[in-house]
């Protein structure tokens, strides 16, 4: 923006336009015109600016201002103290990191967090191109009901979902117990159980997310070539063949950006165990956002719940980057 | 599951805006006069503070130059909430504040001193004022005050041929066997197993066990032989399959003891009402009774006390309605509306007081001898990890030994 001077004004030359071309909103065809070297700034990009603007001051206070104070923060101890008095804040280099790596709840929430994804996402991914895939033939005049069922729970309060849920699960009058006790058999307490709280959660989960990978996979088989299964049946392929030679690679793309999209809500969990469990019993669902609430707006370790978002985002990237990779449409 | 990290990086913001804002706005201020006109904030809390506003509006009767506005505040989000505030440099006047509060609030140097002329500790239950105090300065008045007593259900304890209210851990125990013996009930008692809040009923046999929550010198004594054997005897229903080893996070014992699953549990006084309005059924069918002694038989002090922030220029017309609110008079007044236990020893001769139901009687014996939970900066903190130590003992199955010894290392750092 300041390369440009009056002097040069209306005078074309090439770093005016290498500069207009890196520039948003501005056309190849305009750039021989009189306005040619305008600034990002000027009149002409006012209405761009204008609409961008309620997005960008929402981005920069909530994204933006947060992920760097957070960064920041990180490397401080920033405690309740420093609530009331900001500047007595000391930075405290890596330790916040070095001591992550000794912290037996949260190294057990990265544990209880990678079960949850690993077992997670599979399962919501397979079910969802099941569901969609169903939909997709069959069912007949059905399908709208079918559809509005299985994205109904991804629209509905986590809240009023954890009391349905806890009505199914719960140990002494719920849906399965007493199924269980008409044919003689006892049900466990499944959020109770160490060993059954998180399987719980995630079919709940599961449950709960597979209508986007539905959604998703639906539009994208609606997107394979009628053709293309044409002649894969003409050559003789049965229903699984077709599925599998023709089905799943040309979903592909929707694929990926299905399972990453899951992942990386499945990171994150938060709710399901901070309304179902409370991270119990026994830390068996203690997730890291879990842990990270507690020690940040709990007990206000502002810096040492920072540097646990910060490794948290760190997985989040890698295992995105990975999928990106491992899952790389390779028909082009 | 996506939204929370955004709330989280909202609130963080904010927390960070507030902070750049409150470095300009600090300072006292100049003090009004109490006889000028004025409106004075006042946060309550959970029901309390939507009983507050009448009581506001009846003080502006007699001082009708200072208006009250009450702000109730849920107890679920008053903590962050008032931490928010103090960082934003925008207190109320005065609040409301839990005792377990009161030590985390002295620390951030956000509270005023009491007057100790006009407001005199001998007025009060011991242990309720001394949760205010630090270093010899009280910082709140007393306005309320519970403390935890045994519920049981009489009609199922005949029923097991027990006659009499437990006395001893022996009793208590007993008691429990029976009822789930004889009387048949799913459960013998009701211990809270783990999550927040479990210190609560883990305390009172901490307590009269003969333990203490810090030492003399102000470390922790959570390792101590009192300790354990409190575990080891809080441990002893969960082994002998006498009272649930999890609960939901907001598992209302009340609809069990209705049902009789739980035909026992400790708990605080405004639990009569609860029972009252949820299980009319129950009237007549049990009692309360002062905790089942081991060494003793001790309970802790909760409650609330009205606290002025230092940053007011109201306050001679916050030490003008705390003077109202703490009056003999407006004590027995506060029991009449909001069934809250007054904190000043004398209203409880009040006639309101004397025609309370009986089974507020265990609680004012208990509150005689009950000890205080010591104002820590850190309690929120100090209390998690009591409540983790007790989850790993009837979750884990840890060895009560072992778990006060996890739980004295994991507070050592949270006091001094």
């Amino acid at each position: 923006m300041a390369t440009t001077t009056p002097s040069r004004r209306g005078v074309p030359d090439r770093t005016s336009k290498v500069r207009s071309g890196a520039g948003a909103g501005s056309s190849p065809g305009r750039k021989r015109g009189p306005k040619l070297r305008r600034d990002r700034l000027s009149v002409q990009n006012g209405p761009g600016w204008l609409f961008s603007t309620p997005f960008l001051v929402l981005f920069l206070t909530f994204m933006a201002v947060p992920i760097v104070a957070t960064f920041v923060m990180s490397f401080t101890d920033f405690g309740l103290r420093n609530v009331a008095d900001p500047f007595s804040t000391e930075f405290i280099g890596l330790e916040n990191y070095t001591k992550l790596v000794d912290d037996e709840r949260f190294l057990t929430s990265l544990f209880n967090t990678s079960y949850f994804v690993i077992v997670g996402v599979p399962l919501t991914v397979g079910a969802g191109l099941f569901a969609a895939v169903l939909l997709n033939r069959g069912v007949g005049r059905l399908r709208t009901f079918f559809r509005v069922g299985f994205y109904a729970p991804v629209v509905t309060s986590i809240v009023a979902v954890a009391v349905v849920w806890r009505f199914v699960l719960d140990p002494a009058d719920g849906l399965i117990s007493n199924l269980a006790s008409e044919v003689g058999l006892s049900s466990p307490d499944f959020l109770g159980s160490k060993a059954l709280a998180m399987p719980s959660l995630i079919v709940m989960a599961a449950w709960r997310n597979l209508g986007t990978a539905m959604v998703l996979f639906l539009a994208g088989l609606q997107g394979i070539p009628a053709e293309v299964r044409e002649a894969a049946r003409l050559d003789g392929a049965g229903v699984w063949q077709e599925f599998r030679r023709i089905t799943v690679p040309l979903l592909r793309p929707t694929m990926l950006y299905v399972s990453v999209m899951t992942t990386i809500g499945f990171l994150n969990v938060f709710e399901e165990p901070f309304v179902m469990t409370e991270g119990g019993p026994d830390n068996a669902t203690l997730t890291v956002s879990l842990d990270m609430y507690h020690e940040g707006f709990r007990f206000f370790h502002m810096g040492y719940a920072s540097a646990m978002a910060y490794v948290l985002f760190t997985v989040i990237l890698a295992v995105t980057l990975l999928q990106l990779r491992l899952l790389k449409d390779k028909t082009k | 599951m996506q939204p929370i990290p955004r709330i989280a990086a909202a609130t963080a913001a904010t927390t960070a805006l507030a902070l750049l804002l409150s470095a300009c706005g600090s300072g006292g201020g100049e003090q009004t006069s109490a006889k000028d006109k004025q409106t004075l904030t006042v946060w309550g809390m959970g029901e309390e503070g939507k009983h507050l506003a009448k009581l506001g509006k009846e003080f502006n009767k007699k001082h009708p130059n200072i208006t009250v506005k009450v702000t109730p505040v849920g107890w679920d989000v008053v903590h962050q909430k008032l931490v928010s505030a103090v960082a934003a440099g925008e207190l109320p006047d005065m609040a409301q504040m839990g005792s377990t509060m009161l030590g985390e609030f002295i620390e951030l140097d956000a509270l005023d001193t009491v007057d100790q002329k006009t407001f005199k500790k001998d007025d009060y239950f011991p242990a309720a004022w001394n949760g205010g105090v630090k270093d010899g300065e009280a910082y709140g008045v007393p306005w309320y005050v519970d403390t935890r007593a045994l519920y049981y259900r009489t009609d199922l304890a005949e029923k097991a041929g027990v006659d009499k209210p437990p006395a001893t851990w022996k009793d208590q125990m007993d008691l429990a066997e029976a009822y789930k013996d004889k009387a048949k009930t799913k459960w013998g008692t009701y211990n809270q197993p783990a999550n927040i809040g479990t210190w609560q009923t883990w305390v009172p046999f901490l307590f009269s066990a003969g333990g203490e929550l810090l030492d003399s010198s102000g470390k922790p004594a959570l390792d101590s032989p009192e300790s354990v054997k409190a575990l080891e005897e809080y441990a002893a229903y969960f082994d002998q399959g006498l009272s649930r080893k999890s609960s939901p996070p907001d598992y209302d014992v009340v609809k069990d003891f209705g049902s009789g699953d739980a035909p026992m549990f400790i708990s605080g006084p405004w639990i009569v009402n609860n029972i009252k309005d949820q299980q009319p059924q129950l009237k007549g069918k049990y009692a309360t009774a002062p905790l089942p002694a081991g060494e003793s038989s001790t309970s802790w002090v909760g409650g609330a006390s009205l606290v002025t922030f230092k940053d007011s220029e109201h306050k001679a017309a916050a030490k003008e309605f705390t003077k109202y609110l703490t009056s003999t008079e407006q004590q027995a007044h506060w029991y009449e509306i909001a069934k809250s236990l007054p904190a000043k020893e004398a209203a409880w001769d009040e006639p309101a007081l004397k025609n309370a139901p009986e089974q507020l009687d265990a609680f004012e014996k208990q509150l005689k001898t009950a000890k205080t939970v010591p104002p820590l900066a850190k309690w929120e903190e100090f209390s998690a990890k009591i409540d983790e130590g007790v989850a790993r003992v009837s979750q884990k199955g840890e060895s009560p030994k072992k778990a006060a010894a996890w739980m004295q290392k994991a507070t050592e750092g949270l006091v001094g």
